[in-house]
This record gives C-alpha cells, structure tokens and sequence, in this order.
C-alpha cells in the first residue's frame, strides 16, 4: 500500500484500488494523500470487505469502508433504497452490523434486536429478540435509553441492556444463547456501551459516572458468558490491575495504589470512572483500550487529589485486564470531561518518524496523538474552540490550565469552553487511509459551572454542580471537520447550526458521511468537505453510518433516524409527543431544535 | 350468563383480599398516619381502606362509587413549607433527575402541569412514598413523612395554573442544569 501511494494516480488506480464500474474510476483519489503514509492499525479486519461486523468496522475504530462503487462524482445520485421502522422512539445511537447477508439492528430500551434478511424482496426479519429489560433503568440511565450496537463473532450477537446485562443471542435463530448481570441498577449502573470481541472475550463496561457509580470494564467467555476477568478503574492497584507490567510513561501515573491515594478516604469508591464509550484493540500488542469516565461529583472540592484513574485513558491486556500503561488525559477533572471517546489506531509519521499512534478526539477540546505502545503524548492541539487550559505540556502530558476557568463551590465560573459536553461526545470520529484525515464531528458550546454539596444517595444522582450551556464564539453550534493528526491542524470544516451529534463514516470512494439534529444526512467529498448531497431523513440522527455490499453486489449505506442521546433528552425542549404527561416546556440550549425534529425511530438505507 | 357474572364477581372479591395483605403489609404507616390526622379511612363494601383517590383511574361499579376519603396535605399551600420543600428537592438529588424546578431530564417534567400518576396530593405522596415503575426510587421509610409532605407541596407548586396545550417551544434560551 505505501509504494501504491507514491505512484502517479493512473498507477494508483489500476494497482490499489477496487473499483466499481469504470466511469466512477476518475471521481477517485484527486492526487496524493493529504497526510501520506497514514494506516490503519489494525489491517485485515474480521469479515468480508463488503461486511461490518463490530461497531466501528475494525478493532481500530476507523468507520473506513474500502468500498468504492459510491463515489464524490456519483453520490450526488444517491437515494433512499428502502427503510424500516424500529418500533422505538428515543435516541438511536449506534450502527446496525451486516453480516452473512442480514442486517441486525438493536434498538435504545428496551434494546429489542432484530435480524433483516437482505436476500429477501421487502426485507422480511428473520427474527426479533424481545429481552426481559428492568424497567426501571429507563429512570436510571442519565442521558436517555441509548444503546451504541452489537457485535458479532462466532455465530453469536452480543450486545448490552439497559438494565445491567449482557447478552448472547445465535445470529441465525435468535434465540438466547446466555444472558449475564454485569451492572446493579440500585447503584446507579446501567450499560449502554457497544461490546468488542476479543479472542473469544466480551468486552464490557458499565455507564453511571453521574450516579456516584464505581467504573469497572470486564471479559466475559463469548461461548458461555461466564466472566474472565474484572478490573476496576478506582481503587487499589489489585482492583485495577496494576502489576509489574504496568509501565505508564509519564511520573504522575507511577506509585502505589494511586487509585486510593489520590482521593480523600473511600471517596474512590463512588468515583466514578466508568467505561461507556468506545472500545479499541490492537492484536500485535493484545492491548485492549478504552476510556474512562469523569470523577464522582462533579463538586471537585469534594475530592481533592488527582482521582486516578478518571477520566483517562488506558491501555489492559485482553487476555487478563492487566494494565499496560495510562494517560489521565485531564486529572482532578474540574468540568466532566469524560475520557470516554474512541481511541482510533493509526500508523503515521509524527515530525517525520513513523510511529504506532492513537488518536483521541477528547471531550476537553484538545486532540490527542498518543503512541499506542506506552501512552506517550505525541502531540496535543485544540480542535473546537476552548479556554480551559493553555496547552498541553507534553513533558508531563498534563494541561497548563487557565485558573480563571477553575470551577469551585460556591463560585459561579462564567464562559467555560467546551461545555460539559466536550468538544465532542459519544459520536464517533472516522479515518481514511487514502486522504490520511480524521474526520471529526464536533460540538461548539461553552458553559457556565457553579457547584454545591451534594449527598450520596446510591440509585440517585451524585453529581454536586449546575452547569448551563450556550453556543461557543461564532453562530454556529457544530461543526464536522477533517483533521490531521500528524501535525495537530484542522484541514477543513463543515459548520452546522447544532452540534454534530452523529457519528462518520468514510469510504475508498472520497465520500464521508454524517447526520445531524435536525435530521440531515450529509455526503460530503472526503478530500475537500464540499457537501454533495443531503436527505432530511425525519428526525435528528445520533448514530452512525455503515456501508455494505449487499446480495445484489451493489454499496448501500444505511444510517438511523431518531433523536434523542444527551442532546435530545436533555437540552432539546419539547421534542416526544407521544407522552401526555412530560411536556417540557423551557427551551434550552437549542430553543429552534424542536422545530426542526421530533422524536423517531427509523433505519434509512441509501443506495445510487 | 350466571356463571359469568358469577366469576367477575369472584375474581374482584379474591384481587382485593390479596391487596389488602399487600397493602397492610406494605404500608402500615400509611394507615396509622391517616388515623393521627383525624382522618377516618372510608371502606368500600369490601372493607378495603381506601386512602388515594385517583381521579384517572375507572372505578367498576356504579354502585361502588363515592365515600372515598384522601389523603391531603398538611402543608398544602404553605409557602415556607413549599420553601423547604424546595431544599429537599435539591439535598434529596430531585433536582438532577428531574431537571432544575423540574423542567425535566433524566425524568419527567413536574412544571408542565401533566402527571403520569397522578397530580393530586395523595397521588404525588405515593409516586414519592412508593417510588414508580420506570425508575422514581422509594422513598417512604426512608426519609421522614413530613418532608415527604413537603416536597409535595414543592411539586404541586411547580405546576400551579399550568395548562399546557400544544406547541411548547417558546424559542427562548433559558438556563439549563448539567444533569
């Protein structure tokens, strides 16, 4: 691949590439690659070319699809091919997979999953999985009943409820293999998070960083779902599994049992720390890694220390959990700046070396370029506007951090940027190896942040602050950006009136796709950001695109429909009609929302 | 025919016996309370006490109706207890499920003037005492009565005079709690 990207483009196009029909072979790559000698980590994923097995494509999470039929000359065709209502409203997070020629969805609680038989004219099921799914976790998830997807592996879809459990259901029958406890609703826990499979191992985590939760990640035995390991994310070095192997790169990760001296008496316990975002995993290293959530409360006067192992990001052996290394990303966090989001693996050149890298669009507002063997910051930028800190100083990995935007209780902080939901969220960015750019949905909001004391009451909230939101500087809310992580600059950015709330995806046919709040679906050219084609598909999207070959052998990109997420729930105003008795009637951060959407739950499928 | 109505008749009689030793084993608080109140429990022809009206809910039975008593609130319309209630709402975490004056987030709006159980005080101390089936927590026993009390005056005085009707977006900006 690297001798391809230095020839000239005929070279490239007769040598690389699979392409569609002939005429579509001008539309591909304009030239060299913006950011040369860019790949993705992880090669070879599980599945066919023409698949999507886990939820970000790859073990890497690069949301890249080498498929080329669908092109930045011919996308501008597209249409809708068929769709299929989910039988669910509320916030559809996630991507459907395609496997062996059926399309499974899961849908937010009560996480219903189907199977669609895509041989078949009108696209019957094959069948419908009802789990038994507490009701009461519908009141106990934070930010509304998400579910970010399935995983396949071995025959068997594994996906998370709401309510705590994790289960197994055969691919072909529907029929319920296993189903595990792994969360307790009475402590606040829910699960929401997309699973990974990793050597025969489920890998899961629990949500509740606003419930006064203790954050764990865990594997379970995908033949049985009987659990292998546990690690928690607070605690003593044997609770989270530091052991000799554990060699994090900068002074301020190494000591003893840093995860209890670094808070105030048993405050770790209800910590936080929680694994509800996206999983990555590098098979040459056997290194499994993911993010963890903010510290418990948000109240930082009530936790003085560096409350490890918050809202960093870590590195665990998937075979024991062991942990390799850690980069506390924004320590003692002031603001909620989950660490959550995904960790894309990328080999690139950084000042000129080659080097084994994660990419980590963080919710601080700063873009991280790590080296994925030892946590080494290799660069930091800001990628959304932001004031928070001045710069990331990269001999210690910690943020220089402007005092003036401190939050203290009983002090009213005015004009924090980003707001308590980052520079991005849940949303998941994408990388293309052919342009070598991230492409990044972001949020530009900022807030003002006061704290107050706030009691431990297990199953209720344990969060200790308001935080209102506005929009950042500028009229515009959102912005999808294409970024470079191997110098730390943004390339190009499509501004939006909301944030970007929905995941990318990108293709070997220069196309990215996105969706936005008030329910468009976007194409856009990968190398340029020029937006080629739009389709206003109902209701906000929150989720994140897939493209597949299907039996015909023609691409198809199928993306849900549906608001809802933290956005929708929280910040939207009145956007449900279906329930009489909840009219929310103050508008909020995005009065316009709800003129432009309401609640939905629908899969939309594209085709030329 | 006969054997028909028979069986109705038996199942209502046999459901209300059963709640009856639910309800005595549930909430003998409830019934003490009431007595101290002065309140006399009225009985429907099945001896069953009945403390909660809900308005919404079909009652069988012409016949059956009327000679309900409720439960009302002692500090119904107290505005220093509604002030209180106020501070319970915060210090209890009510504010971060249920948004700021509750305006809604986790769970529903309390401002909008529209319950799901019901608006009524007796209703309102029961969702608190009780908790509710979608994630409201049980609260009864565990926080002192009176401050239930309070927090229902809080509740009922979010939604006074609220009649909402159709479109809610007011297209302003105003202050949004975190969570």
């Amino acid at each position: 691949m690297k001798v391809c990207r230095t020839l000239a483009l005929a070279l490239v196009l007769a040598g690389c590439k699979k392409v569609g029909p002939s005429t579509d072979s001008a539309a591909l790559v304009q030239g060299a690659p913006i950011v040369a000698d860019a790949r993705i980590g992880t090669p070879n994923p599980p599945g066919a070319e023409g698949e999507w097995v886990m939820p970000a494509r790859d073990y890497a999470s690069s949301r890249y699809s080498a498929l080329a039929q669908i092109t930045s000359a011919n996308v501008k065709s597209l249409k809708a091919a068929w769709t299929f209502s989910t039988g669910v409203l509320r916030g559809h997070e996630g991507q459907p997979l395609v496997v062996n020629k059926t399309m499974y969805l899961v849908t937010p609680y009560p996480n219903v999953a189907y199977a669609i038989d895509l041989t078949q004219p009108g696209y019957p099921l094959k069948w419908k999985f009802r789990p038994e799914n507490a009701q009461a976790a519908a009141g106990t998830a934070c930010c509304d009943v998400v579910n970010r997807g399935a995983a396949y592996a071995d025959g068997k879809i594994v996906y998370n409820l709401l309510d705590g459990h994790t289960v197994a259901v055969d691919a072909e029958s529907g029929k319920q293999l296993w189903r595990v406890q792994m969360a307790d609703l009475n402590r606040g826990e829910t699960i929401t998070m997309a699973p990974i499979v990793v050597k025969n191992r489920v890998i899961v985590g629990s949500s509740g960083g606003e419930m006064g939760v203790r954050g764990w990640i865990a594997a379970l035995d995908l033949a049985t779902g009987r659990e292998l390991w546990r690690a928690y994310n607070t605690g003593s070095d044997a609770d989270v599994k530091i052991g000799p192997r554990f060699k994090p790169f900068y002074a301020t990760e190494r000591g003893k049992d840093l995860g209890l001296t670094s808070w105030p008496g048993d405050a770790w316990k209800i910590g936080g720390g929680a694994v509800w975002g996206w999983l990555s995993y590098d098979p040459t290293l056997n290194l499994v890694y993911h993010g963890t959530s903010n510290p418990g409360p948000w109240n930082q006067d009530m936790r003085p220390g560096d409350n490890k192992w918050t809202c960093a990001i870590l590195a665990r052996d998937a075979d024991t959990g062991e942990l390799v290394w850690a980069f506390q990303v924004t320590p003692h966090d002031l603001w909620d700046y989950d660490a959550v989001n995904e960790n894309i693996l990328v080999d690139m050149p950084i000042k000129g070396q080659q080097r084994k890298a994660l990419v980590h669009f963080d919710r601080n507002g700063f873009a991280y370029t790590l080296d994925r063997q030892t946590g080494e910051v290799l660069l930091a930028q800001p990628y959304v506007p932001m004031n928070w800190a001045k710069y990331i100083n990269l001999q210690t990995g910690r943020p220089e951090i402007d005092t003036s935007k401190a939050t203290k209780q009983g002090k009213l902080v005015k004009n924090i940027c980003p707001s308590l939901e980052g520079g991005k969220n849940q949303q998941p960015a994408a990388f293309s190896p052919q342009t070598g750019l991230f492409y990044v949905p972001t949020n530009n909001l900022c807030m003002d942040f006061e704290s107050r004391p706030v009691t431990y009451i297990a199953g209720t909230p344990y969060i200790g602050a308001n935080a209102p939101e506005t929009g950042g500087p500028g009229d515009y809310k959102g912005e999808f950006i294409a970024w470079d992580a191997s110098n730390g600059r943004k390339v190009w950015g499509i501004k939006e009136p909301f944030p970007v709330w929905g995941g990318a995806l990108v293709t070997a046919g220069n196309v990215v796709f996105y969706g936005t709040l008030d329910g468009w679906f976007k194409a856009a050219n990968a190398r340029t950001g020029e937006v080629l084609w739009q389709f206003k598909v109902g209701s906000g999207v929150v989720g994140n695109p897939i493209t597949y070959t299907a039996p015909d052998g023609k691409q198809y990109v199928a993306v849900y429909s549906g608001i809802g997420g933290d956005m929708g729930l929280l910040i939207a105003g009145d956007v449900a009609a279906n329930l009489p008795f909840d009219v929310r009637e103050r508008g909020t951060t995005l009065p316009d929302l709800a003129k432009y959407t309401s609640w939905g739950g629908m899969l939309f499928v594209f085709a030329l | 025919m006969r054997s028909l109505m028979l069986v109705p008749a038996l199942l209502v009689v046999g459901g209300c016996v059963q709640a009856s030793d639910a309800a005595e084993s549930r909430e003998p608080d409830i019934v003490r309370r009431a007595m101290q109140q002065g309140q006399q429990p009225a009985t429907t022809g099945t001896g069953q006490p009945t403390l909660i009206q809900h308005p919404e809910h079909i009652q069988p039975g012409i016949s059956l109706r009327g000679g309900f008593t409720t439960l009302t609130n002692p500090f119904q319309g107290d505005p220093a207890k509604i002030k209180e209630g106020g501070v319970l709402f915060v210090s209890y975490n009510c504010m971060d499920c249920h948004g700021a004056d509750g305006s809604g987030a986790m769970g529903p709006s309390l401002a909008d003037g529209r319950f799901h159980f019901g608006g009524t005080a007796g209703e309102v101390y029961q969702s608190i005492y009780e908790g509710r089936p979608d994630g409201m927590p049980a609260w009864g026993g565990r926080i002192p009565d009176d401050q239930i009390w309070r927090l229902v005056a809080y509740v009922q005085s979010l939604g006074a005079n609220k009649d909402v009707a159709t479109e809610n977006f007011t297209g302003k900006t105003i202050q949004k709690m975190g969570h």
